[in-house]
C-alpha cells in the first residue's frame, strides 16, 4: 500500500531538506514520489512539521538496574504527577508497556537503552521485547568486570583477547555497542575506595582507568563496530570535575569515542558558592575533538530516580536521596546504584545543572556531536523532553524559566547571554538524523528513499512544549500507530544489534572462567533468539566497513 | 503442537470453559505461578484483562522484602561477589540452608580465582542454627542460645555498632562480642536471610546494620531464592505494572497489597469467586489452596475437585527452555528443557489463548 503524507512542511537535514513538499511509504519503507502511481492513501499534512520518528540515545528503560529503580521508587509516577510532570500518578506508568506508549505518542521511534549488565541480559531483552511499537537496541557494560581488568593486568592488553572479549560479549548479550561507566571505580569501590579518577589505579590489578577507556576504544574500532565506546566518567557531579571531563578528552587520542551526559561533568568551582558553569571550558573542548561526540543529560525540575552503573558515586549520592531511601546493588562488574532525586528549581546547585545542560546545547557549533539527552530517568522522565525542546526553541521560554531560579545561579551560569534558538532542522539533527549516524542505524533518523517507515508529523505551533508532547500523526515501520496524541494501534518493534565476530577461542576461556569463579556456565545468560515468540525479533546492522 | 484429534479436541474444550469460567467472574485470583518470565507476563496480561490479581505462592516472603525495599531500600550483594569477595559470612536462621543446602559448598570453593579485599580467613557465622560442615579453609561458629531469632539478630546488630545491652547468658555474650568485633574488622561483611523466614522488622535490622558498616568498610545483604521462580515472577510484575506480586488490577490504577490481595485471604473470604492456580515448573511443586472454582493449569495434573477446569500444561525447563530467575547468576536466565515435549501445551500458550477467547466474546 502506498501512503503519501501531502503537503507539509518536511524536515530532514540528513537530505538538507526544509521545504513543503510529500513524503511516501510503501511496504514499511519511505520511497520516492512515483511518477504515474496514485496513491492508496492520502494524508493532507499541509500547516503540519514531517520528520523522520525521533531515536534516544541513551534513556534507561529496561533492565534488572531500571526494574530495581521500579522496586525502590513504584510511587514515582505519582510523585510526579503531583509535581505537575505530564505523566498518569500510576505506577504502571514507568513500566515497560507504557513506555513505549509514550514515546510512541511524542514521536519516537527507536530508544537506545545504554546498560545492560552482561549477567543480566536476558532481563533486559525480554524487558525491551515487552516495550510496545518502538525499535530498541542495547548497549553492554564492560570495564569493571574481572575478565576485562585480568586481561589489562598491569596496563597491558595481551594480544587480540580483549578485542575477542569485547566482539564475544556484544554477540552473547545481542548489543549494539560497547559501554563503559567510570572505568575500573565501581571494581574500585569493591575494595573499599570512595573517590576514583582518570589516572587512579583499580586495586590489585594496577590499571588506571585511563589505560582501560584507552583500551576499550582500540578494541571496538578495530572490531568495526559502528558505535564508538560510550563511556561514562568518573567524578560524575562533583564541582569541579570539569578538569576531568576535559582531561578525559584530550586523551582520546583521535579515536572515535562518545562521551554520555556531559552536563553532569560540567562544573566549575568558581565563584562564593563553589560551583560554577563549566560548559564554555568543556563546550571548547567538546568542539575542538572532533572524534568525540556527546549526549546532553538535560536536568529539568521534579521529582526522579537516578539509576546508575557508577555505584561509587551512587554511594556517595545516597546522602541526598529525596525521599530518604536507596538502593546499592553490589554485582558482578559495575553493579547498580538507585538513588530518588529531586531537582528544585529553587536549589542553587540544581538551577545551575538546568542551566549548563541548556548552556552546551546552545554552545555545540556542531549539533551532530552534541546529541539530545536527560539520561531518563538521571537528569529527568523522558516525558520531559517537549519542554526541553521549548526551552532550546524559545530564548523567550527561557527568560521565562530564568525568573525562577535562584539570583545566584542567573550569575554563574551563562544561559542569561544566550540568544541562540534552534531551528526544526537542527532539532532534528539532534534527536534524528546524528543519534541514527552514531548508532549505525543508517536505515533511520532522515527521509531518503529506502528508510524505514517511521514518521512524525506534528501540528505547527508556538508553544513547542505542546506541539511535540503529542504528534499529530506517527508512522512505524509505516504503519499508523498513533493519532492526534494517541496510540491507536499497538505493534511491536525489532532489537538491533551487531556481530563483529571473534576467535572462537575466547568462547572456551570465558566459559572456564565463569565456571572457576562463579559456578556458572555463560550459556545461562545468553541471550538467544527464544527470549520472544516473535521471529524477528533481532536484526544484525552491518559494520563500519 | 503435534497432537492428536481427540487430545486437541479435549483441550480446545477445556480452554472454552477456562474462558467461560474467568469471563464470569468478578474478581479473579491468579495464583501459585510455579511458572517462567512467559508465564508470568502471559498471567499479568490475562489478569489485567479480567480485573482480577497476580500473587505467588511464595508472596509473604516476597512482599515482605518489597515493602522493605520501598520503605527504606536495599544493599544486596550478588551470589558471585558473595563468593568470591566476602571474608565474612553470617547465616541468619535455618532458612537459607533448607532452600539451599550446597550453599556453604558453593559460597566457599576450595580455591578462590579472584582477587578479594583483606586478608582475613574466610569465616561463616550461623546466628541462630548449629554449625554444619564446613570447609577446611573457612573458620565456622555458631551462636544460638535460649534467645530467640529476632533477639538474636538485634543483639548481634546492638554489639556490631557497640552499643551497651545487658545480656546474662555469659557464654552467649561471649560469641557475640567475638562476631560483632569479627564483623566490624571484615573487609566485606553479608547477611544472608531468607525472606520467607524472618520478618520485616528483622529485616530492617539487618539493613540498618548494613548501613552503619559501609560508613568505614564494606558489606552486604543477600537472600536465598524464592521457590517456584518467586523472584523472576515478582521482577516481571514489576516491569510490567510498576509493582511487585499481590497487586490487584480491579480499578484503573495497579494496586499492591500484600495482606489485600494474598490468594489464601481472598480465597477465605470469598473476595475472589475465581482461581487460575498454576503450578508447571520442573521439579518443584505448589500446594494448592480450595475455596473456589478453579482453572487448573499443571504440568503434573493431580484429582480435580467437581467445578474445576484442569489443564495439563507443559513443564518450564522440564519440556520446554524456560527464562527463570537463577540464584547462581542473581537474576534471569535460561534453561535449557532437560527432554523436550512439545506435545503440552505451555502456561503462556494456554493463558493467551484464554485472553483470546474471552477477549472475542466481548468483541
Ligand atoms: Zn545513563
Amino acid at each position: 500500500m502506498l501512503i503519501q503524507l501531502k503537503g507539509g512542511r518536511v524536515i530532514d537535514p540528513v537530505h538538507k531538506r526544509d521545504a513543503k513538499g510529500d513524503v511516501f511509504i510503501e511496504d514499511g519503507r519511505i520511497v520516492a514520489a512515483p511518477k504515474v502511481r496514485e496513491p492508496d492513501e492520502v494524508y493532507d499534512v499541509t500547516g503540519k512539521i514531517v520528520m523522520a520518528g525521533a531515536i534516544d540515545m541513551h534513556s534507561h528503560i529496561a533492565g534488572s538496574n531500571v526494574t530495581l529503580g521500579r522496586q525502590l521508587m513504584p510511587e514515582l509516577p505519582v510523585l510526579a504527577a503531583e509535581g505537575g510532570q505530564p505523566i498518569e500518578p500510576s505506577p504502571a506508568e514507568l513500566g515497560t508497556f507504557a513506555t513505549g506508549i509514550r514515546y510512541a505518542e511524542m514521536g519516537y521511534t527507536t530508544v537506545i537503552e545504554p546498560a545492560m549488565i552482561p549477567t543480566h541480559a536476558i532481563e533486559a531483552q525480554i524487558e525491551l521485547a515487552s516495550i510496545p511499537i518502538i525499535d530498541v537496541a542495547g548497549l553492554v557494560i564492560l570495564g569493571n568486570d574481572d575478565y576485562t581488568l585480568e586481561l589489562l593486568r598491569g596496563g597491558r592488553a595481551k594480544g587480540d583477547e580483549l578485542k575477542d572479549y569485547v566482539a564475544w560479549t556484544l554477540h552473547h548479550s545481542k548489543a549494539i555497542g560497547l559501554k563503559v561507566i567510570n572505568a575500573g571505580g565501581s571494581e574500585a569501590f569493591k575494595f573499599n575506595d570512595r573517590t576514583f579518577s582518570l589516572d587512579d589505579e583499580v586495586p590489585a590489578y594496577g590499571v588506571t582507568s585511563r589505560a582501560i577507556v584507552e583500551a576499550m576504544q582500540k578494541a571496538v574500532a578495530d572490531l568495526n563496530v559502528p558505535h564508538p565506546p560510550h563511556v561514562h566518567c568518573n567524578n560524575l557531579g562533583i564541582a569541579g570535575n570539569v578538569d576531568t571531563a576535559v582531561a578525559t578528552i584530550e586523551a582520546t587520542q583521535g579515536l572515535p569515542i562518545h562521551f554520555a551526559h556531559i552536563q553532569f561533568y560540567g562544573y566549575g568551582n568558581e565563584g562564593g558558592k563553589g560551583f560554577s558553569s563549566g560548559a564554555p571550558t568543556l563546550m571548547d573542548a567538546v568542539n575542538k575533538h572532533k572524534n568525540a561526540t556527546v549526549d546532553v543529560g538535560q536536568v529539568m525540575f521534579g521529582q526522579t530516580v537516578t539509576v546508575s552503573g557508577d555505584i561509587l558515586r551512587q554511594f556517595d549520592g545516597r546522602r541526598s536521596a529525596s525521599p530518604k531511601k536507596w538502593a546499592i546493588n553490589q554485582g558482578e562488574g559495575n553493579g547498580t546504584g538507585v538513588v530518588p532525586y529531586h531537582y528544585k528549581s529553587k536549589s542553587f546547585v540544581n538551577a545551575m545543572q538546568w542551566a549548563i545542560g541548556l548552556e552546551i546545547f546552545l554552545m555545540a557549533d556542531d549539533p551532530w556531536r552534541v546529541l539530545f539527552s536527560t539520561d531518563h530517568p538521571n537528569g529527568a522522565l523522558f516525558v520531559r523532553y517537549p519542554e526541553i525542546i521549548h526551552l532550546l526553541m524559545d530564548k523567550d521560554e527561557r527568560v521565562r524559566w530564568l525568573d525562577d531560579v535562584p539570583e545566584a545561579s542567573r550569575e554563574f551560569s551563562n544561559l542569561a547571554e544566550i540568544s541562540r534558538e534552534l531551528t526544526y532542522s537542527e532539532i532534528a539533527v539532534i534527536t534524528r538524523g546524528a543519534p541514527a549516524k552514531l548508532m549505525g542505524l543508517n536505515d533511520r533518523g532522515h527521509l531518503g528513499a529506502g528508510a524505514i517507515g517511521d514518521v512524525a508529523v506534528y501540528t505547527e505551533q508556538k508553544n513547542k512544549t505542546k506541539m511535540f508532547a503529542g504528534a499529530d500523526m506517527v508512522f512505524k515501520s509505516g504503519d499508523l500507530v498513533v493519532r492526534k496524541g494517541k496510540v491507536v494501534r499497538v505493534t511491536y518493534g525489532r532489537c538491533y544489534h551487531v556481530e563483529p565476530g571473534f576467535d572462537p577461542q575466547i568462547k572456551r576461556r570465558v566459559k572456564s572462567f565463569y565456571d572457576r569463579n562463579y559456578g556458572v556456565d555463560p550459556s545461562w545468560f545468553g541471550v538467544s533468539d527464544a527470549i520472544t515468540n516473535r521471529r524477528d525479533r533481532f536484526a544484525t546492522i552491518p559494520l563500519s566497513r | 503442537m503435534a497432537k492428536k484429534k481427540g487430545e486437541e479436541a479435549e483441550l480446545d474444550s477445556a480452554l472454552e470453559r477456562a474462558a467461560d469460567l474467568l469471563g464470569r467472574a468478578r474478581f479473579p485470583v491468579i495464583g501459585g505461578l510455579f511458572t517462567d518470565i512467559a508465564g508470568a507476563a502471559a498471567a499479568l496480561v490475562l489478569a489485567e484483562k479480567l480485573g482480577g490479581a497476580v500473587d505467588h505462592a511464595a508472596g509473604t516472603g516476597l512482599s515482605r522484602a518489597s515493602r522493605v525495599m520501598r520503605e527504606t531500600g536495599a544493599t544486596p550483594a550478588s551470589f558471585g561477589e558473595v563468593r568470591n569477595r566476602a571474608d565474612t559470612v553470617v547465616v541468619i536462621g535455618k532458612g537459607p540452608l533448607e532452600r539451599d543446602p550446597d550453599l556453604i559448598a558453593s559460597l566457599f570453593p576450595a580455591k578462590l580465582g579472584l582477587p578479594r579485599p583483606g586478608d582475613n580467613k574466610r569465616e561463616v557465622i550461623f546466628l541462630g542454627l548449629d554449625k554444619v560442615r564446613t570447609p577446611r579453609h573457612v573458620r565456622s561458629s555458631s551462636i544460638r542460645g535460649r534467645a530467640t531469632l529476632p533477639e538474636l539478630v538485634a543483639l548481634l546488630a546492638a554489639n556490631v555498632r557497640e552499643t551497651r545491652f545487658d545480656i546474662r547468658d555469659k557464654a552467649l555474650r561471649t560469641k557475640l562480642d567475638r562476631a560483632g568485633e569479627r564483623i566490624r574488622n571484615s573487609a566485606f561483611a553479608v547477611f544472608v536471610y531468607d525472606s520467607a523466614e524472618i520478618e520485616e522488622p528483622v529485616m530492617h535490622t539487618v539493613l540498618e546494620t548494613v548501613r552503619h558498616l559501609v560508613l568505614t568498610t564494606r558489606a552486604a545483604i543477600m537472600t536465598v531464592a524464592a521457590p517456584g521462580n518467586g523472584d523472576g515472577v515478582n521482577l516481571c510484575s514489576t516491569w510490567t505494572c510498576g509493582l511487585p506480586v499481590r497487586t490487584s488490577f480491579a480499578r484503573d490504577v495497579p494496586e499492591h497489597d500484600a495482606w489485600a490481595y494474598e490468594t489464601d485471604r481472598l480465597l477465605e473470604t470469598g473476595e475472589a469467586d475465581a482461581l487460575v492456580w498454576i503450578d508447571a515448573l520442573e521439579g518443584e511443586g505448589a500446594k494448592r489452596p480450595k475455596g473456589a472454582p478453579t482453572v487448573v493449569l499443571s504440568s503434573i495434573p493431580g484429582r480435580a475437585s467437581k467445578g474445576d477446569v484442569v489443564i495439563e500444561v507443559a513443564s518450564a525447563a522440564g519440556d520446554h527452555d524456560a527464562a527463570l530467575y537463577l540464584a547462581p547468576i542473581s537474576g534471569i536466565g535460561m534453561v535449557k528443557a532437560g527432554k523436550k515435549n512439545k506435545d503440552k501445551p505451555t502456561v503462556a500458550d494456554v493463558l493467551t489463548t484464554i485472553a483470546e477467547l474471552i477477549d472475542a466474546r466481548n468483541a
